[in-house]
């Protein structure tokens, strides 16, 4: 991808807070990555994490080893289904292929993939190495699809372009340019619906759908968690796009709507407010009177069940103070969830999430508590300071935590719990509670033996 | 002796192999407080740091240079100072690792000359407070983890042990170091003729393979090992040179072995001070723990190096080439033929005799290997990791009379020839699962990773290597020693016994069924009934990893 059809990205026309920027601001993208104080993932490691949940495909990485061979299998996002998904697969480019070109390695490598295992669709990701030999990524699936008779589709994110974020965008485009309409369904309903940025992390998704089920509303796509190949080219036949908690994708649910007139909203299931407001969203963009009436009958039962049921962690809950930090995905609607909870978000970082992103966290806990440096060190300063309860993060920082004795829960993608939808709140108040008051805190808080004053 | 089968390189299905920055990285995890940086994209140090903290349980120092498509094109030189100059401020570690990336070593550049030059910058400031800067060329295209922390290792000798003024320094030597902050009060050398260095454009010309420059800073001190003052602490001390098979727990057997003859053992690295998981004071942003700057400064008084693991044999030899000290050489320390053999040299070292501890645990590794020979005779064991790992476990298996029927490794390593059984190939996990099952494993060995293939073609399954990332306590499993040795033994019998417990077999197998060995040609076991498996078609191998469309 050229440097301006990326620039082009990030030109977000739905993103009021894009079109504040100055023309300046918006050509630079996303923020640089700073030389000794990044932590985050890079641009290649954001297209995987949108595209790899498609479950039914052969992801295959075009690099040395390092990139495919240290992340594979490494993520919480589940499948029903086929489990293709989970398997690494990279040219692993040795010194001659850079010498050489690895462009006949890796059309060899997508027709043995092909052949061993009969995927609907391969996609193909460049990476730093070989994007700086200028292999010419586009032209060797191009070449594979035709000898294969499967759609081989280039994502061209290399680590070194950015961030995650940027990753994501990417990722987006491929879709839009190669996937999304490539496929005509023969089962399409009114009540056809697209989810964009929910990746099914511990199974979240499957806590949501049946809730869209009891509406007989049908999920088309999901972009990306348990997704299906034909289903996602048959994107475009939705009826309505909901993008789940993340700006990086909002691009996606744009390009759905100015290719195909698919209107979209933003919402997230972390919460019971956002849960509830992310079906009205639906019901609203489906513009079915019969269905909103259905939904909100559903949004007062689930309500009343889930008050129910968190109402013991609640009375624990109320009042202890939570520091948050989370990439895009999920930066402003855990915060929600937490305040659903009684639980003071005294600081959350804002380093992984986009400009959108941070306004919406701006919105709900105003600019004091943005911790705008994400190094361990501040977090635990943060913690300290504020009297936080706990750290509220992804698993790079749990050990952070627990070497400072701070309680930690972990909401990223390589954790086992699922969060989303009401019983998803349940079980997160009931894993915070968990956190929090866990009796392991007392006995490793306590100063060891010979450290205790007037010992001998 | 094994043979080596390098099967015709193909793009890899499941890796085993891990990078070698990653490799080089472990080796400076082990180091006091230390950070190692990836000399690359952010995602080269992300990726690493989150699968060795799933492997560890552990907060993992590592930091990037964040190198960007344009600084890749255009000189990484200035983001690579940048975060030296950002870490020495900010995180101030004793110790720096900077482990060039595939993106670093691809354009061509001169980091070597780039790192001296910015060292020569400080040359003058506070010696006590300057870091030990050791930069490694560490490439991803090349090698594996096992090759990054050999090389790792050896560059950290090289440069912090001065090469002895009176014998010449082999100049043609082999190394990946290219460069490093000079040992205390030396000066740096003059840099030498920057190997090829490249301009922007001729990206597809890369350096030559691992040295980017070769050079070694010459070291104003006179050498002292084995000489005058080096003589009373000389004959104690014991440089003990890691591999990555050796778990916290193997490395406290280790050095408990080295101190019940009255010797200090000096581990490098040691990961059981660093990622042991343990509980320090306080969180700190570099290593809390591990092998120090002035514990590294007195390895050239090492009486005696001693190379636990293949990994570390080049450092090994090294380290004794600069000292004079006596060489004991260990492929791997499991299994009493190694052992014994580690306590012969130990007792001739020091003219002591092993204390009873030792003879306990001997006689208890024993008793061990006669307990699981009935358990784990006759089993057939495929075993996947790194080749000082598959020497290790798959040696002890051997010593109890299991018969190792497939063992792959994701990089060669001369070491390997030694392994005694038939063959070991080098390959990925798709690979192993193949020959795996064609040859009827009843016990897998291996990463978290082989988990899903023991499930998959009914064997037990000992989690093995790395990394381990579903389960906990890696760092306390035992493969070394006589104890660590033992708790193997008995780890893999249980998980045999175990499995069988679940899957009784209805009757034996018929003699007469002969069992195809198409991928390894080892002679192969009886055809188990139960697992409906006669001579291993491609085809249904294939049926194995089908994914079955949506």
């Amino acid at each position: 991808m050229a440097a301006t059809e990326r620039a082009a990205l990030f030109t977000e026309a739905a993103c009021d807070h894009n079109n504040a920027k100055s023309a300046k601001a918006r050509k630079a993208g996303c923020p640089k990555p700073k030389p000794g104080g990044t932590s985050g993932g890079c641009t290649f490691d954001g297209a995987m994490i949108t595209l790899v949940p498609i479950a039914d495909s052969a992801h295959v990485v075009h690099g040395p080893i390092a990139c495919a061979g240290n992340s594979w299998d490494g993520r919480g996002s589940l499948s029903s289904g086929p489990t293709l998904f989970r398997h690494g697969f990279t040219t692993d480019m040795t010194e001659n292929d850079v010498v050489l070109g690895g462009e006949q390695r890796l059309f060899d490598t997508i027709c043995e993939v092909v052949e061993r295992y009969a995927p609907p669709a391969v996609f193909v990701y460049s990476t730093c190495v070989t994007a700086m030999i200028g292999d010419d990524l586009e032209a060797v699936c191009a070449a594979a699809a035709e000898r294969t008779g499967v759609p081989v589709i280039p994502v061209e994110a290399p680590g070194f372009a950015g961030n995650k974020n940027l990753g994501n965008k990417i990722a987006s485009q491929a879709l839009l340019d190669h996937v999304i309409g490539t496929v005509e369904p023969d089962d399409v309903t009114d009540f056809d619906v697209n989810l964009i940025g929910e990746f099914n992390i511990a199974g979240e998704l499957w806590d949501v759908v049946p809730l869209l089920t009891r509406l007989g509303i049908r999920l088309r796509a999901c972009i990306s968690g348990d997704a299906r190949y034909r289903d996602i080219a048959a994107a475009h036949r939705a009826k309505a796009t909901m993008v789940v908690c993340s700006r990086a994708l909002l691009g996606l649910a744009r390009g759905l709507e100015e290719r195909y007139g698919i209107p979209w909203f933003e919402g997230s299931f972390y919460g019971v407010s956002a849960m509830g407001d992310s079906l009205r969203g639906f019901a609203r963009l489906l513009g079915d009177d019969d269905l909103s009436r259905r939904t909100e009958e559903l949004i007062a039962v689930e309500e009343a069940a889930v008050e129910t049921a968190l109402a013991p962690y609640r009375a624990r809950l109320a009042g202890r103070k939570a520091v948050l930090y989370t990439g895009g995905v999920k930066s402003w609607s855990i915060v929600s969830a937490l305040q659903d909870l009684g639980i003071e978000v005294v600081g959350s970082g804002i380093t992984k999430s986009s400009d959108g992103d941070v306004d919406k966290i701006r919105e709900l806990l105003g600019d004091a508590k943005l911790i705008s440096d994400g190094s361990p060190r501040e977090l635990l300063r943060v913690a300290e300071e504020t009297g936080a309860d706990i750290l509220v993060a992804g698993g790079r920082n749990q050990y952070t935590a627990i070497k400072g004795r701070l309680p930690f829960l972990d909401i990223n993608q390589e954790r086992h719990i699922p969060y989303a939808g009401y019983t998803g709140m349940v079980e997160f108040a009931r894993r915070l509670d968990m956190a929090i008051g866990s009796p392991v805190w007392e006995q490793v808080r306590r100063p060891a033996p010979w450290d205790l004053v007037g010992a001998h | 002796m094994a043979k080596i089968f390098n099967p015709e390189r193909r793009g890899a299905i499941d890796p085993l192999k891990y990078s070698q920055p990653l490799g080089g990285a472990l080796v400076f995890l082990g180091l006091a407080d230390s950070l190692p940086i990836m000399h690359g994209s952010q995602g080269c140090a992300s990726f690493a740091k989150a699968l060795l903290t799933r492997h560890f349980n552990e907060p993992i120092p590592l930091q990037t240079t964040a190198i960007s498509e344009v600084t890749a094109v255009l000189g990484s030189g200035e983001a690579m100072v940048a975060t030296l100059d950002a870490i020495r401020k900010k995180q101030r570690p004793a110790i720096i690792g900077l482990l060039t990336t595939g993106v670093t070593e691809v354009s061509g550049e001169d980091v070597g000359g780039q790192l001296r030059t910015y060292l020569a910058t400080w040359a003058d400031a506070d010696e006590d407070a300057a870091p030990l800067i050791i930069g490694v060329s560490t490439p991803d295209f090349l090698g594996g983890l096992s090759d990054g922390w050999s090389a790792a290792l050896e560059a950290l000798i090289r440069a912090v042990v001065p090469a002895p003024l009176t014998v010449e320094d082999r100049s043609d030597a082999s190394t990946a170091l290219i460069a490093a902050s000079a040992p205390p009060a030396a000066t740096l050398p003059a840099a030498p003729p920057a190997a090829a260095t490249m301009p922007a454009g001729a990206a597809r010309v890369i350096p030559a393979a691992a040295p980017v420059t070769t050079t070694v800073p010459a070291s104003p001190l006179p050498r002292q090992a084995g000489t005058t003052d080096g003589d009373a602490a000389g004959r104690n001390l014991v440089a003990v040179l890691a591999g990555p098979a050796l778990t916290a727990a193997d490395l406290d057997e280790v050095a408990g072995l080295v101190r019940a003859f009255g010797l200090d053992p000096v581990l490098v690295p040691d990961l059981s001070g660093s990622v042991d998981g343990h509980l320090a004071p306080a969180w700190q942003p570099t290593t809390t723990g591990g092998t120090g700057v002035a514990e590294l400064r007195s390895l050239r008084h090492a009486g005696a190096v001693l190379i636990a693991g293949a990994t570390a044999a080049p450092a090994g030899e090294l380290l004794a080439a600069r000292t004079g000290a006596r060489l004991l050489r260990h492929r791997h320390l499991s299994g009493l033929t190694e052992m014994d053999a580690l306590v012969t040299e130990l007792m001739a070292h020091t003219g002591r005799t092993a204390p009873e501890r030792v003879r306990r645990d001997r006689a208890r590794l024993a008793d061990g290997l006669l307990d699981a020979h009935f358990v784990l005779g006759g089993v057939r064991v495929a075993i996947a990791g790194e080749p000082e790992t598959l020497l290790a476990a798959g040696s002890l298996l051997r010593d109890v009379g299991a018969e190792i029927v497939t063992a792959v490794s994701p990089t060669p390593a001369p070491a390997l020839a030694d392994a005694p059984w038939a063959e070991v190939v080098i390959g990925d996990l798709a690979e192993f699962a193949e020959r795996a099952q064609a040859a009827g494993a009843e016990l897998v060995l291996g990463s978290s990773h082989a988990r899903g293939i023991a499930e998959r073609i009914g064997a037990a399954f000992l989690p093995t290597g790395f990394p381990l990332f579903d389960r906990l306590g890696a760092a306390m499993d035992g493969t070394a020693g006589y104890v660590g040795s033992l708790r193997l033994l008995i780890g893999a019998a249980n998980r045999v016994l175990d499995h069988g417990h679940g899957h009784a077999r209805p009757g034996r197998p018929s003699l007469s069924a002969s069992h195809g060995s198409a991928a390894a040609g080892h002679r192969a076991g009886p055809e188990i009934p139960q697992q409906g498996r006669g001579t291993a078609e491609p085809d249904e191998l294939d049926n194995l990893f089908q994914e079955s469309p949506c």
